[in-house]
């Protein structure tokens, strides 16, 4: 094993390589409070990736209701119970991480889904935590909370399936950080399957080999945003690429993100794979659930997001997820305009910081009809 | 002769002695010894069978590389093994009360190997476990699923769970002549693995593949690919014949190494999590 810095760990780790990061890295945020879990994001991949023989059961791209949703089933709850209980309350991560935590003949602490833990991508769809009594969905807020968590390959700086494949049939491309399984060369061990903490590589049982999200690169090297990004209607998604914490620039809107405002984290940094989609946490459920999955910094990340609305920069910045299909690379807020630069530098979008909104009276008399609040 | 023997022997010890008798008959050889005859058998019932020794292979864990093998499974593989000059077919026999002939996710199929030194020079064998750099091994490989699929299983989800319902594949389009060069194209655009011409993803008209390996996850496709097998269930397990052409450097009446390896895929055995042989010394007779 060699020894590798992992920034959102803030120290050094075991890995099985050397660190070697690529020139660029393929990342994302998504706000998860903007998320309705429409599966339009689910059905998009699906349809443009994962339709042939084999790959019946794979959702390359799925939504998951919090706290009791899962795909497969128990994949987050069933690994942190192997990996045991760890404190971290900011500063350097003092727990295991998968890699160290490796029992003995594995290169990764992992586990195996069996086939009918994938039968169930709906398990837990909008369970919300706790028993909703009588009066109880009068109350505002509420008092019982569930959200959407969307998931893909997280397309890792130290990537567990990499790291698993005994073969080296997995690769992480030097140009853009993209994670893809070489379909030539794979021999279908499912030892990435086992080794994948976010369970995001999957065994097609006609081909006998593993496939996963392949962050759509032959979009991403055309500067589109891959297909989960542009059908989403929630528009909860913003592709880019993210730079080291040191080397951040806040013209680029991932890195001001998840870097200068410190408002974007990713799933279960503990694990120490370095994931590299980011998410804007839940604003309504409680910071302890949060923490378990995002990390330290949650609470600084909710009270950013919450005062968005006195924050122009951020709320413009806000306003460009999913305005374009376009890769924003750049971007800047003038006035009350906010504006999306490509990787040419050519303006892609313009938004304006505040949509304009339209109030109509409740009765149209010119045709003396009951306006509904339909679209 | 023989039968007498065993008449005698019932008669002293009774039912268990009948038994320890059937064993006797059995010819078992402290090498693999090839026997030579005119023609290699290619069915692991093959009366032809009975006259080779049998060679028991203890079998172990292979646990000295990631991702290994902690827990045994599989004991022994009895080996036989016919020549006619030209190739070479082995027979493999183990028990194994769990037939795996599917893969699925967590789901490994049963399966074993047979590895010879690729090298001209027979007495400088590489190393055992899976060869090393410029001294390659050849392995045949035969598989359950694969095996399967030969025997007329078919190649869709609904013959590995004839309850699924998949709705719609985009190349079974009303739009696509069905059987046409459009339909098979786009077919095969959602199976890389297949377009890429990867061995392992079918469909397949052998159950066995030849491979080639210089050191552990170095496994490549062999020099030919002319190897051939078959494998039948037994009550208590799995007899597979494995026949392939004598590797470059090894003649009739020569000698050289042989190891052995099986996957059991009740135990999550595959790749490199198996149970395997050293080096075991192989003769091949030279004379009809
Ligand atoms: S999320 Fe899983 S599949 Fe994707 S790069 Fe990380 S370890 Fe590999
Ligand atoms: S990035 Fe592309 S391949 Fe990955 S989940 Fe989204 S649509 Fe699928």
């Amino acid at each position: 094993m060699a020894r590798v810095f992992n920034w959102q760990l803030g120290r050094e780790m075991s890995y099985w390589y050397p660190e070697s990061r690529p020139k660029k890295q393929f990342a994302a945020v998504f706000d998860i409070n903007k998320c309705i879990a429409c599966q339009t994001c689910t059905l998009a991949c699906k349809t443009t990736w994962t339709s042939g023989k084999g790959q019946e059961y794979m959702l390359w791209n799925n939504v998951e209701t919090k706290p009791y949703g899962y795909y497969p089933l128990a994949w987050d709850v069933k690994l942190l119970q192997e990996l045991g209980a760890q404190t971290w309350d900011g500063g350097p991560y003092p727990g295991q991480t998968l890699f160290e935590s490796a029992r003995a003949g594995e290169r990764v602490l992992g586990w195996r889904p069996q086939e009918i833990d994938y039968a169930h991508p709906n398990m837990g769809e909008d369970d919300c935590a706790g028993r909703v009594d009588k009066g109880c969905s009068l109350a505002i807020p509420h008092m019982n909370w569930f959200f959407y968590m969307a998931r893909i390959c997280n397309h890792c700086t130290y990537p567990a399936c990499l790291a698993s494949c005994p073969r080296g049939s997995i690769y992480k491309r030097p140009e853009d950080g993209i994670v893809l399984v070489d379909q030539g060369r794979c021999r279908g061990y499912q030892e990435c399957v086992k080794a994948c903490p976010y369970k995001k590589v999957f065994f097609n049982p006609l081909t006998g080999t593993s496939e996963k999200c392949i962050a759509c690169f032959p979009k991403m090297e055309q500067g589109l945003v891959p297909q989960c990004f542009v059908n989403c209607i929630g528009k909860i998604r913003m592709a880019g690429y993210i730079s080291k914490p040191e080397d951040a620039r806040p013209e680029n809107p991932i890195d001001y993100l998840v870097h200068i405002r410190k408002i974007a984290k990713p799933l279960f940094p503990q694990f120490g794979l370095e994931p590299n989609v980011y998410y804007i946490p839940p604003i309504h459920a409680p910071v302890s659930f949060s923490h378990m999955l995002f990390g330290p910094g949650v609470e600084h990340a909710i009270k950013e997001y919450r005062d968005a609305p006195n924050d122009p920069d951020l709320a413009g910045l806000l306003g460009l997820f999913g305005s374009s299909e376009t890769v924003v690379a750049k971007w800047k807020r003038q006035g009350d305009w906010v504006s999306g630069y490509g990787e040419d530098g050519a303006e892609v979008v313009k938004v304006p910081l505040r949509e304009p909104v339209h109030v109509r009276a409740g009765l149209d008399p010119a045709h003396g009809v009951v306006r509904t609040n339909c679209p | 002769m023989r039968r007498i023997d065993c008449a005698v022997l019932a008669l002293v010890l009774g039912a268990t002695g009948t038994i320890s008798c059937r064993k006797a008959a059995e010819k078992t050889s402290t090498e693999v010894v090839a026997v030579r005859r005119a023609t290699v058998p290619a069915d692991p019932a093959d009366a032809a069978w009975k006259d080779a020794p049998a060679f028991p292979a203890p079998l172990i864990l292979q646990d000295m590389v990631e991702p290994r093998l902690l827990t045994a499974s599989t004991a022994e593989v009895r080996v036989r093994a016919i020549t006619d000059g030209a190739r070479v077919a082995f027979r493999l026999e183990w028990k194994d009360g769990t037939p795996n002939d599917k893969q699925a996710p967590a789901t490994f199929t049963d399966a074993c190997a047979v590895q010879l030194p690729g090298a001209p020079d027979q007495k400088d064998v590489p190393a055992p476990q899976m060869g090393e750099k410029g001294k390659a091994v050849e392995i045949t490989y035969w598989r359950a699923s694969w095996q399967a699929v030969v025997d007329g299983r078919g190649d869709t989800i609904k013959d590995l769970h004839p309850n699924a319902a998949p709705d719609h594949y985009p190349y079974e389009a009303a739009s696509l002549a069905k059987g046409g060069e459009p339909q098979r194209e786009m077919e095969q655009r959602y199976s890389p693995a297949r377009s890429l011409g990867n061995h392992m993803a079918g469909p397949r008209a052998k159950p066995v593949e030849d491979l080639m390996s210089e050191g552990p996850g170095t496994l490549s496709p062999g020099p030919s690919n002319d190897s051939n097998g078959k494998g039948t269930r037994l009550a208590t397990g799995w007899a597979v014949v494995i026949s392939r052409r004598l590797p470059q450097g090894l003649v009739p009446g020569g000698r050289s190494q042989v190891a052995f390896a099986v996957w059991e895929g009740d135990h999550g055995e595959v790749g490199a999590r198996k149970m395997r042989t050293g080096w075991v010394p192989i003769l091949m007779e030279g004379k009809l």
